[in-house]
């Protein structure tokens, strides 16, 4: 199964081909289909891959395809390392795609671009899966950069409206910025270690010194940034939820912020031995989690809630890498790729059965005519609370343990606070949502549940939020994943930090504490307005003015930066139009002007021409007998 | 003493200028075309001339020659077939006043 | 006895280069028109003096014959109005002998170096060689030649036809 790896991408290469060239005339709602089954097929070999990693021992593999670029020293190729993590994130990505995929044959089934969603989609899912599988640098941004322009194409996908295509844009811009970051940290890899393979690169990070490898570190980092919507590269991922539901899914939850998060891990090597880039990575990640988990408080679209708090868990995975746990960064992944799927399906299972209101502030009591939705996502919203035994408590806890663990204070504190909030915030948009009193009747009366093809993906998602926690994470730092993906992250140098079960048992505690806090005080203000929401809003007054605004933030960027650079390109264009068009220009003024002149001598006068050919006969007898004379020498 | 072949250069030589002074310096038309005949004599004359006195087995200056003569006979028609036709336009032969290719 | 040919060679001089400047220079259409004919004659003579004779000949047939003659008719069909002499001469003539003037020089320094040469002139006729020349190795330029004054004369013909036909 090893060896087949590449068939798992070529079976969305080969659907966006065909949805592609064939979708729009012949095969219509097939495309769905067609999409979904390749997806689905390559679920089915990533979990082949991923036992058959597991039984043999943990190992790593190289399976090249071929020699990409050869050019004197510099040599790529297009190859997979399918070792431990690789296989986790082929199985993550693959199986939360299938259920999307399936999800949006009935979302999407009244859309007319619905080949087009596809098509898109399929190409999506392919260099998501290049990036999660290649072995060097440069193959991985080939996934890098092609899931930034699905994102765009996706986000923008409803172009008939503005805010879709305006979204997208900002999406891309923020993204190659962090482009540029990958980029820079990719050329210098390449001119310290020579190749842009992992395994040679890791194998050789003695031979760089600290400050060449700082540099790497946080121009990857910045690259994560970009793609993981970390501070400040933050705000295009809100904005890109103009993008149809199971595309804020799967791209902007499960998998392509991911990739961020990715790239760090892999690179743990290099970013452990490059001093303070750790620190950089833990501090940007925990900022972001509570930065984005204020704002998440008072949002009232159901998909910016949600998209906030993606940037808040993204922030806590960042965070777990930062501190030295990079297993439970992957095992946080992993599981919130679940229940934040789940949450965002189900948000538009809401949507979709409201016929297209997002606006919580005219929802409620919805749980009795979407019963399903309901509860599937009262079990996500619980895993993103960190309720045990949720999947969301075993991967959470084990991040904010491994802060306080790691001599980190301050970061686990503002772990916990974050968990605060994010409780608190979750209960207030199932409350929001789901109960009290309709606060619109005619959108209540004509709610409906989604259909089954809708609501089997979320009991999928469910059963996995509920139990994969446990499957894979129990007990703390020894469970299967601790031991699968050990070995990839273990090396000379790694203090084994023996713990008592003591230690750990109160953490957790803490970590429950936490999140059974912050549901409390959201059930205190929301069912029994003790204290009521809107007063608390008034007496915040600024602050809660400054919450939802978004701190300003796109404010200060587009006053600043953007207005800045307008103004650059604005001198750059007069730049062009005045001098290098005006060259052009002036040339050909003075050509006309050359040729008005030259005119001049067609007189028509036939006997000025013959007197024009003695000249040159002239001419010729002077040269001629000067050569002859010895006066002009050859 | 026989005459130098100097000399018989010499006169084709200012035959040749003389001709060429007529084609730039006269307006009449018909009057060019007669300096051009001049043009063509003198280079005849050198022609035959150095044929005769370096080449007496084939002759080949003078063969020249005699398709020189093919060539100013068909020129002369043609030449003055074209002044003919032009006298038609406007009734003139002076070159200065035959303008229209001006520009 | 030579003298006689080098005398006939400087009467033959004077009168090539006399009626030439005539040509140039004279007054009325005809008069040039005339000398140019007294030209052509004049250069067959110096054909002669060379040995020559069938060049000469040609000379004679074609130059003094059918070239006069045509000119005498190009003259005859474009009377033009009296006018004076200065108005013979073109409005570049200043310019003409500007450029004019070196080529003079030019000619009487080539003309010096061949003051030394031997006497031109060689043995024999030129008729035999000529006659080999022609209809041996340049037969195909002889029948081009031929093809070449057809194509002058139907040219000459359509130029000058009317168009009420």
């Amino acid at each position: 199964m090893i060896q087949n790896v590449w068939v798992i991408p070529a079976l969305p290469l080969a659907a966006f081909l065909i949805n592609g060239l064939f979708g729009r005339r012949w095969l219509h709602r097939w495309t769905g289909i067609i999409a979904s089954a390749a997806v689905g097929l390559s679920a089915l070999l990533a979990i082949g891959v991923f036992f058959e990693v597991q039984g043999g021992g943990h190992e790593s593999t190289t399976v090249t395809l071929y020699e990409w670029i050869g050019v004197g020293d510099f040599h790529v190729s297009v190859a997979a390392l399918v070792d431990p993590l690789s296989s986790v994130m082929l199985l993550v990505v693959t199986v939360v795609s299938f259920l999307i995929f399936v999800y949006s044959n009935a979302y999407m089934e009244h859309d007319h671009g619905f080949y087009r969603f596809f098509t898109w989609l399929s190409l999506f899912v392919f260099a998501m899966l290049i990036l999660v599988m290649a072995d060097n640098y440069l193959l991985m941004f080939v996934g890098w950069e092609g899931v930034g322009l699905c994102s765009y194409l996706l986000i923008g996908f409803w172009f008939e409206r503005p805010e879709p295509y305006v979204a997208a844009k900002k999406a891309f811009v923020m993204n190659r910025i962090g482009d540029w970051g990958y980029t820079i940290g990719m050329i210098t890899t390449f001119l310290v270690f020579g190749s842009m393979q992992f395994t040679e690169v890791f194998e050789h990070v003695d031979i760089a010194t600290e400050a060449n490898l700082t540099l790497i570190c946080l121009a990857f980092f910045l690259g994560a940034t970009g793609k993981s919507a970390q501070l400040p590269l933050h705000s295009w991922l809100p904005d890109a939820m103009e993008g149809p539901t199971p595309v804020s899914a799967l791209i902007h939850a499960a998998t392509m912020v991911t990739a961020g998060v990715y790239l760090v891990a892999r690179s743990m090597p290099l970013f452990e031995a490059a001093g303070p880039s750790l620190a950089v990575v833990g501090a940007v990640g925990a900022v972001t989690a509570i930065f984005a988990a204020t704002i998440a408080l008072v949002q009232f679209d159901i998909k910016r809630v949600m998209a906030y708090s993606t940037v808040s868990q993204l922030g806590y995975m960042f965070l777990a890498l930062g501190v030295g746990a990079p297993v439970a960064a992957i095992f946080h992944l992993a599981t919130h790729a679940f229940f934040k799927a789940l949450l965002f399906l189900g948000s538009g299972s809401v949507i979709h059965g409201l016929g297209g209101e997002q606006d919580m502030r005219k929802m409620g009591g919805l749980r009795r005519k979407l019963p399903v939705t309901y509860w599937t996502m009262l079990l996500a919203g619980g895993a993103l609370a960190a309720l045990p035994p949720l999947a969301g408590f075993w991967s959470k806890d084990e991040i904010v343990a491994a802060a306080f663990l790691g001599g980190y204070p301050v970061l686990w504190a503002i772990g916990i606070l974050t968990a605060v909030l994010t409780a608190f915030y979750v209960t207030r948009a199932m409350w929001l949502t789901f109960h009290g009193e309709p606060r619109d009747h005619h959108l209540y009366d004509h709610a409906h549940e989604s259909p089954a093809v809708m609501t089997l993906p979320l009991i999928a998602l469910a059963v996995g939020t509920a139990v994969l926690g446990i499957a894979i994470g129990f007990p703390p730092e020894a469970g299967f994943i601790h031991r699968f993906l050990g070995p990839v992250f273990e090396h000379e140098g790694a203090a084994e930090h023996a713990v008592e079960a003591a230690t750990i048992l109160t953490l957790a505690a803490v970590s429950v504490a936490a999140g059974v806090l912050g549901i409390l005080v959201g059930l205190s203000m929301y069912v029994r307005h003790r204290p009521d929401p809107a007063a608390v809003s008034r007496a915040a007054g600024p602050f809660y003015r400054l919450l939802v605004n978004k701190y300003f933030v796109d404010e200060l960027y587009d006053r600043r930066i953007v207005d800045a650079l307008r103004a650059a390109f604005g001198a750059m264009w007069a730049f062009d139009i005045h001098i290098i068009d005006g060259l052009a220009n002036r040339l050909g003024w003075l050509a006309a002007v050359g040729g008005s002149g030259l005119r001049r001598a067609q007189t028509g006068i036939v006997g000025n021409y013959a007197l024009t050919i003695v000249a040159g006969l002239l001419v010729i007898l002077v040269a001629y007998g000067g050569y002859a004379a010895g006066i002009f020498t050859r | 003493m026989a005459v130098p072949l100097g000399a018989f250069i010499a006169v084709s030589a200012v035959l040749f200028f003389i001709g060429t002074a007529g084609v730039l310096v006269r307006r009449n038309a018909v009057v060019i075309l007669m300096s051009v005949e001049l043009m063509l004599n003198a280079t005849n004359l050198a022609l035959v001339a150095f044929s005769r006195r370096f080449a007496s087995i084939d002759e080949r200056g003078s063969v020249f020659v005699v398709f020189i003569f093919v060539v100013a006979a068909a020129e002369v028609a043609v030449g003055l077939a074209i002044i003919l036709s032009a006298y038609r336009n406007r009734p003139t032969v002076d070159v200065d006043e035959i303008r229209q290719m001006k520009g | 006895m030579d003298i006689f040919g080098a005398a006939f060679f400087a009467l033959l001089t004077i009168g090539t280069i006399g009626a030439g400047v005539g040509v140039v220079l004279a007054n009325r259409i005809t008069t040039s028109a005339l000398l140019m004919a007294f030209t052509f004659l004049n250069v067959a003579g110096m054909f002669v003096l060379l040995g020559a004779e069938t060049v000469a000949m040609f000379q004679v047939l074609i130059y003094v014959g059918a070239i006069t003659v045509l000119i005498l008719y190009g003259v005859m069909f474009t009377p033009q109005s009296p006018r004076p002499y200065g108005l013979f001469f073109q409005t570049q003539k200043y310019w003409a002998a500007l450029f004019v003037v070196p080529i003079a020089i030019f000619v009487a320094v080539v003309a010096f170096e061949f003051r030394d040469s031997a006497a031109a002139g060689g043995s024999g006729g030129d008729l035999v060689p000529l006659a080999t020349s022609i209809f041996g190795d340049f037969a195909f330029p002889f029948e081009v030649a031929s093809v070449l004054l057809l194509a002058a004369m139907v040219g000459a013909i359509v130029l000058v036809k009317r168009d009420e036909e």
